[in-house]
């Protein structure tokens, strides 16, 4: 039997099974998601109404027995945050269980008729639908809690009170090994999506599936084998490496010497207390109060290993996983400095099901209009309870950073069509900058990892120390990541696979060997090419033009301490990243 | 700056170690030394004076400008300048290209970078590789 499109209609309540499409067929994660969301969704829908889809895929290799950090599952749609297409991927328990019952994606249309909500429960022998009142106003602690008993060892995706409120900034939530929540498809507000489906959760039990199947065996092993060396080789990936030992939280303290940690709301690149919320710190505070974990797995399989689990100020495991993005946004951009108040700031995203960044802004903008002032951790707290009660701030606060901004009166905005920025600071970190301006995700960290240039080609002329060679090195971090998004890997095999060119190649080859393409290296980028070609499309039917690949306005004019440097690319260079869409 | 009895001119400087080499200033993952050495030390003299390997060290700023990544040595020849903030990070420290992509950097790192390929997270790797 080959894989199927599981299509669950929320309209009729019904469940069918379809042969892949030959186009479809060519695709997994990221690419399937963007292709179908293309193929399906009218891209000038509202995403809340009753047009959009939400798209769910698990990649290439998620599934396969031994791929290296493989679990990862691609979330897509049309984004009620940015007003364009979406792809969100989370680690968790979800990828490698739909992939093992045969599933090459799960589409989820339509909206219930009676109006109830339902959570699904998909399985070898087919989908249920079933009432899901007893979990209507739960977080998504208590969901994974309720779920976890009735269901055990299973898959729980499910959505908090943000995505029950259809909230722009709802994330969607996939449990992870101890089931608990935290692996979060989180940008976008996906889980917006989800809940104007009427689905509260869906529970994935992938007992007596038919595994995934392997085209090539031999290739599979010989590439899985490679780069599972690879990983466990370098620097960053390997036990007790950076990752490892002090999770993605390593960068704090990186960042801030460099003079690009965002901080007060992007006004400086310099925090006074970002040492108190790093990666160091998190290690610390575990020795100290004897509870938690660095060092921790947020799926079965993986070997790096960059999740942590803290624990609170009396040693009891409070919240996994404190991660860069989310010590930064609602530490160092609001101005806090309490580790403490960072770990349970993250447990009300984590259970409300909020996307940390987008939240970290989303409270920055209120400091920066009055509302509190920065380092106001007290005050920051409480935010959260008002986003979850649903009261007219709390819905407000959940639409995000810029509505909130709006609301508020703040022109210091520090999103790109529509969607905050992460913890880099373009006018510090210029080359990042491209990125976040012309990727058709919004401003997104992981659209451009660094993998190509040298192994592939492609890039390879352009200088990287040099502000000229900027755009055509973004266009190929874009491709690059757009191609690994597909094949169920973890983003952080980026690192091993640039340095070792026989993980590279271990890579591409453990994807052919899966998938039974006919690709090397040489196609990485090409199909990476693709995948951004259709979801910019996309985006320019939904309305974009160029002004949506613009940096905020104050990064032109404002001075970013302690460099005092401004936005310097060039408009004609952001515009030219994504001119062969036409010309091709 | 002040001058010793022997009319050697010194400085003071803060160095902040980050990772496993904070051990090298009596701290676990993180340590902060406050020094004085002769004017015109060399970042080098830095290292040896805290015991530090070079192949210990990754990234190094001085004043938030990065002079050094892991496996290279473009620091070396740096000299400390009074009330310097220097901050030195374990080898295992990452910092993946694109997000160092434009940051400010000394002349000697840049060059360095030019020779070895700019993108790298590792240059243990770049060298057994040649």
């Amino acid at each position: 039997m080959g894989k199927k499109i599981l299509r669950i209609n929320m309209t009729d309540l019904k469940a069918t099974y379809e042969d892949v499409p030959k186009e479809w067929g060519r695709w997994a994660g990221r690419g399937l998601t963007s292709t179908i969301v293309f193929d399906e969704v009218d891209p000038t829908c509202h995403p809340l109404g009753p047009n959009n889809k939400l798209v769910f895929a698990p990649g290439w290799v998620t599934g396969t027995p031994a791929a290296p950090s493989s679990g990862r599952t691609s979330f897509g749609g049309k984004s009620p945050l940015t007003g364009g297409i979406k792809e969100s991927n989370a680690g968790g328990m979800s990828g490698q269980k739909l992939a093992k019952l045969g599933l090459h994606a799960v589409i989820l249309e339509g909206t219930p008729k009676d109006k109830k909500w339902y959570y699904l429960v998909i399985t070898n022998d087919g989908v249920s639908f079933e009432n899901a009142d007893e979990l209507m106003g739960e977080g998504m602690y208590k969901v994974d809690e309720i779920l976890g008993e009735k269901y055990p060892k299973t898959a729980i995706i499910g959505i908090g009170q943000a995505g029950e409120m259809k909230l722009s900034n709802a994330g969607i939530s996939v449990n992870d090994p101890e089931n608990k929540p935290g692996r979060y498809a989180g940008r976008g507000g996906l889980g917006a999506v989800m809940g104007a489906r009427g689905v509260k959760a869906i529970v994935v039990d992938d007992e007596g599936g038919p595994g995934v199947e392997i085209a090539n065996e031999d290739l599979f092993k010989k590439g899985r084998k490679a780069l599972t060396s690879a990983i466990r080789e370098h620097a960053l990936t390997k036990k007790d490496g950076g990752l490892n030992a002090y999770g993605t939280a390593v960068l704090v303290n990186i960042l801030n010497e460099a003079g690009g940690l965002p901080t007060r709301n992007f006004s400086s690149g310099h925090f006074e207390g970002a040492a108190k919320i790093s990666g160091e710190a998190m290690s610390e505070a575990i020795e100290k109060r004897g509870a938690g974990k660095m060092g921790h797995g947020c799926h079965p399989g993986c070997i790096i290993q960059c999740s942590n689990i803290i624990p609170d100020e009396d040693g009891n495991e409070l919240v996994s996983p404190v991660e860069y993005e989310t010590t930064w946004s609602l530490g160092a951009n609001c101005g806090i400095d309490d580790l403490d108040y960072v770990a349970h700031a993250t447990y009300e995203c984590n259970d409300i099901g909020l996307d940390t960044i987008e939240a970290g802004n989303t409270v920055a903008m209120t400091m920066e209009g009055g509302l509190l002032e920065f380092g106001d951790a007290e005050g920051a707290i409480k935010l959260f309870d008002e986003i979850r009660k649903g009261t007219p701030l709390g819905r407000i606060l959940g639409q995000g950073a810029e509505a909130t901004a709006k609301a508020f009166g703040v022109h210091r905005v520090p999103t790109v069509k529509g969607q905050s920025m992460p913890a880099y600071e373009p006018r510090a970190v210029k080359g990042i900058g491209v990125t976040y301006t012309t990727s058709p995700m919004g401003a997104d960290h992981t659209a451009g990892y660094t993998i190509a240039p040298e192994i592939a080609g492609v890039g390879g002329k352009a200088d990287p120390l040099s502000i000229e060679g900027k755009g055509e090195l973004s266009l190929a971090f874009q491709a690059t990541t757009a191609f690994i998004d597909c094949t169920g890997y973890c983003l952080f095999i980026a690192f091993p696979i640039l340095d070792i060119a026989e993980g590279f190649g271990g890579m591409v080859e453990s994807v052919a060997g899966v998938a039974g393409l006919e690709i090397t290296g040489d196609d990485v980028v090409p199909l990476g090419k693709e995948i951004l070609k259709k979801e910019r499309l996309f985006n320019e039917a939904a309305g974009f033009t160029a002004a949506d690949d613009r940096p905020p306005e104050f990064m032109r004019e404002e001075k970013l301490p302690p460099h005092d440097e401004v936005w310097t690319i060039p408009d004609e260079m952001l515009d030219e990243v994504y001119g062969w869409v036409h010309a091709d | 700056m002040q001058e010793t009895d022997k009319g050697t001119k010194t400085i003071t400087f803060e160095v902040l170690l980050y990772g496993p080499i904070a051990a090298y200033g009596g701290g676990k993952h993180i340590a902060n030394v406050n020094m004085t050495m002769s004017q015109g030390t060399p970042l080098g003299a830095v290292y040896a004076e805290l015991g530090i390997p070079l192949k210990a060290k990754g990234y190094v700023f001085v004043n938030s400008v990065l002079c050094d990544a892991p496996g290279l040595n473009a620091s070396l020849e740096y000299q400390v300048q009074a009330d310097d903030h220097i901050g030195i990070f374990s080898d295992n420290h990452m910092w993946p290209y694109q997000y160092r992509d434009g940051v400010k950097m000394s002349d000697e790192l840049r060059d360095v970078l030019r020779k070895t390929g700019a993108i790298h997270h590792s240059y243990e790797s770049t060298a057994r590789d040649e």
